[in-house]
């Protein structure tokens, strides 16, 4: 069954491609046509027993096409189908012919192509193939970030992705090349019984770890996610970096890894989790802030993935699965919460025309739709019950919190983990009440706030999908289970469970009976407030009578705390100017978060290596005496080499 | 039907009882400074009161403004039942519901927070940003006094982990709690609960704007709050479960009792900190509870 889904997917898409620059409608129709497919393919699979496996007689690149469909790979394909399918409607009205004719049947075309090759990536079963998919999907991801190319951030951030994305390959050519030399093919597969192909993880790890953004590689994410159009960052955080987390858990699963792998991946997870959050919330563009907290995400994932790794060497413990199995539901999740949040940020920005949060607020009176679905995606992303965020970090959790009780040696890294989760998920909370606050709540601090209008249907309608999506894996865990169990039966066939941990039902009652409650509480309130008499008023200033906008609590104030513990990483640049003199005229204090790990490290870096290239580029300069000059010295050089030598 | 009868009980328990808990820390107060003081039922006046009052709601609030206080209490309420109470256990018990319990807390938090931004007022910006911001170390004890309960026990389920005394921590762990209860609560040294300096606040001063209901809900769960956090401390540091049921009942009782007078005398003995120095009392605790969780991983192997 899943066979001719995805050839019907292929197909779809490939057709979408060609008539997407010529009339969207069709586009539209043969892109979500393609999603629906491709989410049936994967359901297929992750329901069913088996795996689709499909070898042909084709040869490309000199190798046979093979294409596989697993556990781990049908997961991620249900999330590239979901967030491919809702970005493509969404982008019909964000990304409308009307307002972008020039770049709108080009971004329909590269859409289209994104998914597919992300999706070839996702079945392709040899080396050579995963590569060129892999290069192609980064291609399409390179030319949809730069759609609105006419701006010079949005070229650089687009440079900066490149490059980035480029960077890794690199590691994937050594990383796949290695594989093919030693295995003696291309072929990919589960080959754990090769000891000696170990070392190879580490290359792995730097290779996707670039993509996906785990906090010292994470340089080209947030300006790539805060400059593409929204839909496109959507994609990006929902769905392509977590394809660099599939190459990570596919080559642990298929290939022996280290026996440090556990400890480095927990360490790497747990420090992006908490660094990637503490810029979040230091930041007052909503986009780079949404994006930062992907660097977080993915640190969550890595950290129940780590753990799983660590409980493969400790014996294959339980809670490895525990902790498995969470991080893959938050692939979901993430890609779900974060699909919403940017889709609300792209309605914010559409209505607005400003990423910065110190120039919104009291937008809920104008979207009062966008208001609500970005504070359900708060709640979810903050990992508060009872939404699917929620669900996700308490099994990573509870599989951490096994492996202390367990009191092996990978207690040592699960109980750092488990706190350094605890202050992540509070400064999530922070950052996000102070989005939600700036953007929505309060008084519109300039005049393109004041004057917001709401999102059409069009775009509504893919951010209430993805917002039930939200809630129903929320109220009902249980019914995804199987899913993610199956994912994991794959990761690691002796780990397959099929029924779900009896606390998870449990887990998903509480949360139906507190989401009733909660609703019916906020509801009742709301009408005796009603009954008593309501009567509005000026904000209580504390008895000022003319309170103004401007008044308000500002992003970087209500960030100043929390981001002054993370001074000596945020790095802040600070301009002040006092009011001076009797009648002071203006007075002026600008802070900005740099990017530190791309200009105070990456940045010199970079600098003093083209300098050293320029330098050693003096060299070659065209006259011929000089060069006569080099040979006649390097020649004299060898000479006094043999005669101090002693060579014969 | 016994179930029924069980959750009705613990819910009056809790409703009835959280508001107890002010009272009894101002009569303490009152009676440390010589004073008279109000009533110990004092709250429950108040909350009669402003349940029956209007409510005044800024321009520009928007229904969240109501909506926050309402689901706030409810994650309180269930954060209170998942607590167990000595010999007779919690409604709903499950592995992990530890960390339900404290991301209800944060929920609750949450939606305060986001209530107090609705106003656009400085005041309650600067409440919310203190609050959230100082969240951020109190989790970070809570969820380490949890591990070392964890580690004392074996086990992640609230009811098996409060059974047994903390062992050679418990004074590390109780040190930790409590302090981490009197920032939670936003009491004496963290904030003061008398003051009308909206500058000094944490708590009081995002809900400055609210009034009439959903005041009176914000009082009661934050009453039901201390009361969480005081049953909390008492059960992780006696052996709840080593004594009968009406020892352990008696226990219980004297030891909220104790607590409350606990909180009540240092509001009485000592200055609120500066606000700089709150984040390093806050990371105090956290030492505690970590050097409680050493303690606990070196303690008794299990």
């Amino acid at each position: 069954m899943a066979g001719p889904l995805l050839l019907l997917a292929f197909v779809a898409l490939v057709t979408a491609i060609l008539v997407g620059v010529r009339s969207s409608r069709w586009w539209l129709g043969l892109t979500v046509a393609g999603a629906v497919a491709g989410l049936g393919a994967a359901l297929t699979v992750l329901l069913g027993a088996a795996d689709w496996e499909w070898r042909s007689e084709l040869s490309l690149g000199g190798e046979l096409i093979h294409l596989r469909l697993d556990g781990v790979s049908a997961l991620f394909l249900a999330l590239l189908s979901v967030v491919g399918g809702t970005g493509a409607v969404y982008a019909q009205e964000y990304w409308s012919e009307q307002h972008y004719p020039a770049s709108a049947p080009r971004g329909r075309a590269w859409w289209s192509g994104l998914g597919l090759c992300m999706g070839l990536v996702l079945v392709s079963s040899n080396g050579l193939h995963f590569l060129i998919a892999w290069e192609l999907f980064t291609v399409c991801a390179y030319f949809l970030i730069t759609l609105d190319r006419r701006r010079r951030e949005v070229r650089a951030a687009g440079w900066l992705y490149l490059a980035a994305s480029h960077a890794g390959t690199v590691c994937l050519f050594a990383f796949f090349s290695t594989l093919a030399a030693r295995t003696g093919s291309w072929e990919l597969g589960p080959m754990r019984e090769q000891a000696g192909l170990a070392p190879l993880f580490w290359l792995a790890l730097a290779g996707f770890g670039v993509k996906a953004g785990v906090f010292p590689l994470h340089v080209w994410l947030p300006s790539a996610h805060a400059s593409a159009p929204s839909h496109v960052s959507a994609i990006l955080s929902g769905v392509a970096i977590k394809l660099g987390l599939y190459g990570i858990v596919r080559f642990s699963g298929w290939l022996p890894v280290p026996a440090a792998a556990g400890w480095v991946v927990i360490g790497l997870g747990a420090t992006s989790a908490l660094l990637g959050i503490a810029f979040a919330l230091a930041q007052n563009d909503f986009k780079r802030l949404l994006a930062y907290c992907s660097v977080e995400n993915v640190g969550v994932i890595l950290t129940g993935v780590g753990a799983a790794l660590l409980a493969e060497t400790n014996g294959d413990a339980a809670w490895g699965r525990l902790a498995l199995a969470g991080a893959l539901l938050h692939v979901w999740n993430h890609g779900a919460f974060k699909a919403l949040l940017f889709f609300s940020a792209g309605s914010v920005l559409h209505a607005t025309g400003t990423r910065e949060m110190s120039k919104l607020g009291g937008l809920w009176r104008a979207m009062p739709w966008t208001a609500g679905l970005f504070a359900l995606g708060a709640v979810a992303v903050a990992g508060l019950p009872p939404l699917n965020g929620f669900v996700s970090e308490w099994l990573v959790y509870l599989g951490l919190f096994d492996a202390v009780t367990g009191r092996g040696p990978a207690a040592w890294a699960a109980m750092p983990a488990a706190i350094m989760l605890a202050m992540t998920g509070a400064l999530a909370m922070a950052g996000f009440a102070k989005a939600g606050a700036m953007i929505f709540l309060g008084a519109p601090r300039t005049k393109p706030a004041a004057h917001a209008h709401e999102c059409g249907p069009v775009m509504r309608g893919p951010m209430l999908l993805l917002a039930g999506l939200c809630v129903l894996i929320g109220l009902s865990p249980v019914l995804f289970w199987p899913a993610v169990a199956r994912a994991v039966g794959s990761w690691r066939p002796a780990w397959a469970v099929a029924e779900a941990p009896a606390p998870l039902a449990m887990l998903g009652a509480v949360h139906v009976v507190l989401a009733v409650l909660m609703v019916a509480a906020a509801v009742w309130l709301w009408r005796k407030a009603h009954a008593l008499g309501l009567r509005r008023g000026l904000t209580w200033d504390c008895g000022y009578a003319t309170p103004t906008a401007r008044m308000q609590y500002t992003s970087a104030s209500f960030a100043g705390i929390a981001g002054g513990w993370f001074r000596w990483l945020l790095q802040p640049e600070r301009t002040l100017r006092r009011p001076r003199g009797l009648f002071p005229a203006e007075a002026i204090r600008l802070e900005r978060v740099p990017e530190t790990v791309l200009e105070k490290l990456l940045g010199p870096v970079s600098v003093a290596v083209m300098q050293v290239s320029a330098a050693a580029r003096r060299l070659q300069h065209g006259r011929l005496q000089s060069y006569v000059v080099y040979v006649v010295a390097g020649l004299m050089a060898l000479g006094v080499l043999v005669l101090l030598g002693g060579a014969p | 039907m016994m179930l029924v009868l069980d959750l009705i009980l613990r819910l009056a328990l809790w409703l009835l009882l959280a508001p107890l808990l002010p009272g009894l820390i101002n009569r303490v107060k009152a009676w440390v400074a010589g004073r008279r003081g109000p009533p110990v039922l004092q709250l429950y006046y108040d909350l009669a009161r402003l349940w029956r009052k209007g409510v005044v709601m800024s321009t520009l609030a928007s229904p969240g403004f109501v909506a926050g206080p309402a689901v706030a209490w409810v994650a309180l309420t269930g954060a209170a039942l998942l607590m167990p109470l000595g010999p007779a256990g919690a409604t709903v018990s499950f592995r992990g519901d530890v960390l339900m319990l404290i991301y209800l807390l944060a929920l609750a938090r949450f939606c305060t927070a986001w209530a107090a931004m609705e106003t656009g007022s400085a005041f309650e910006g600067m409440g919310a940003a203190r609050e959230v911001s100082y969240a951020v170390l109190a989790e970070a004890a809570i969820i380490t006094a949890v591990l070392s309960l964890s580690v004392q026990t074996g086990s992640v389920s609230l009811v098996t982990m409060l059974a047994p005394s903390a062992g050679a921590g418990a004074v590390l762990l109780a040190a930790g709690l409590f302090t981490v209860l009197l920032a939670e609560n936003c009491r004496v040294p963290f904030d003061d609960p008398n003051t009308h300096l909206e500058l000094t606040m944490i708590h009081e001063v995002m809900v400055l704007d609210h009034s009439g209901p959903p005041l009176a809900v914000i009082l009661h769960g934050a009453s039901m709050k201390l009361l969480l956090f005081a049953v909390l401390l008492v059960q992780a540091v006696l052996p709840m479960g080593d004594m009968s049921p009406l020892a352990a009942t008696g226990a219980l009782a004297g030891g909220v009792l104790a607590v409350t007078v606990g909180v009540g005398l240092i509001e009485s003995l000592i200055a609120r900190l500066a606000f700089r120095r709150v984040p390093l009392l806050l990371t105090t605790a956290f030492l505690l509870c970590l050097f409680a969780l050493l303690v606990a991983w070196k303690g008794n192997r299990v």
